[in-house]
């Protein structure tokens, strides 16, 4: 397979061009990061777990919602089923990258999809199709994106949790509200159009029945699967 | 300093979103997905997010319901930081005038 191994591939530079490209995203990472770590603190979760956290998990949406139904003790089966779903579409984002990879040994592509992110996985697959027709994916200019948001994810989380507590007086004010300002700000990014938007109309309505019907936490998985039900109904077989 | 129960919580986190990194390059990567699975696996961060912050929205306090307006509206338009600062404000400054 070495002759399929690209250009771009074969440049050590590659990383630090990654790494650079990386720098706009932080913009809007840190402040994103900052405010986790602030509420998952306010949760409870202790400074040193929170970086445990987004290090091992590295994925936004799933963290911010694993923090905002975090009890103590958590409950174990519900977050991980939430995050699985909320993390559904890197099962989309994997496939598409797949006919890129064709070139790599699996032992080299598993572990670098651990640091896939929808930035990351964006700006790659970008480069790859930008770049000339025997250019193709560049696995380094991946790694570089990837590791320069991961250091600034993990770190900044930390950081949040680290400053969160000398933010606890807030909590009483209208701290809590910032869970679904965050949601709401990703429900944004991921609009695409009031047709589409109709499963999340069911799943808000069920959860939110279910929640002042039943004790606990059962509204997050009805309404999540009365939505995807509802999706799976309206889209064409 | 970290109890087991959420260490093993984070692990078991961890796990389900590294297996939806790599899923799709083991399993999916072949295949063309069928138009009904795409829009299913497109639609279910935003069913399971709503679904998350739902009791926000019927929590029967006047204030905090004015103030979840104002953070959607502002959600609409603004970058995320001060949309949350938006989402804070409101709902001290609502929750001090109206209780």
């Amino acid at each position: 397979m070495k002759a399929a191994t690209t250009d771009a591939e074969a440049r050590p530079a590659e990383f630090s061009r990654g790494l650079r490209a990386s720098t706009p995203v932080l913009i809007g990472l840190i402040p994103a990061a900052l405010v986790l770590g602030a509420q998952a603190a306010a949760k409870g979760i202790t400074p040193l777990a929170v970086p445990l956290m987004t290090g091992l998990n590295f994925a936004g949406g799933s963290e911010f919602a694993a923090v905002g139904l975090w009890t103590s003790p958590p409950h174990l089966l519900l977050i991980a089923g939430v995050t699985l779903l909320v993390n559904s579409r890197h099962l989309v984002m994997g496939a598409g990258l797949a006919p890129w990879l064709r070139h790599l040994p699996r032992r080299r592509v598993l572990p670098a999809l651990f640091l896939m992110v929808d930035e990351s996985w964006a700006m790659a697959l970008a480069d790859a199709k930008a770049s000339p027709p025997a250019g193709g994916f560049s696995m380094r200019y991946f790694l570089g994106v990837s590791s320069g948001l991961y250091v600034a994810w993990v770190g900044f989380t930390a950081l949040g949790a680290q400053l969160g507590p000398a933010l606890g007086h807030i909590e009483r004010w209208g701290f809590d509200l910032a869970f679904p300002a965050v949601f709401l700000v990703l429900l944004r990014g991921m609009w695409k159009g009031a047709a589409a938007a109709l499963p999340w109309l069911v799943s808000l309505i069920v959860a939110a029945s279910v929640h002042l019907a039943l004790p606990g936490a059962w509204y997050v998985p009805a309404g999540a699967l009365s939505g995807l039900l509802a999706a799976w109904t309206m889209a064409r077989p | 300093m970290i109890d087991g129960w959420t260490i093993g919580t984070i692990v078991l986190m961890a796990s389900a979103t590294y297996l939806t990194r790599i899923g799709g390059y083991l399993v999916l990567g072949g295949r063309t997905l069928s138009p009904r699975v795409l829009a299913v696996l497109e639609t279910a961060p935003g069913c399971v997010l709503l679904s998350v912050i739902a009791p926000f929205f019927v929590s029967g306090r006047v204030a905090d319901m004015v103030a979840l307006a104002l953070t959607g509206l502002a959600a609409a338009r603004l970058p995320l930081l001060p949309t949350v600062l938006i989402g804070i404000g409101s709902a001290a400054v609502m929750r001090s005038i109206l209780g």
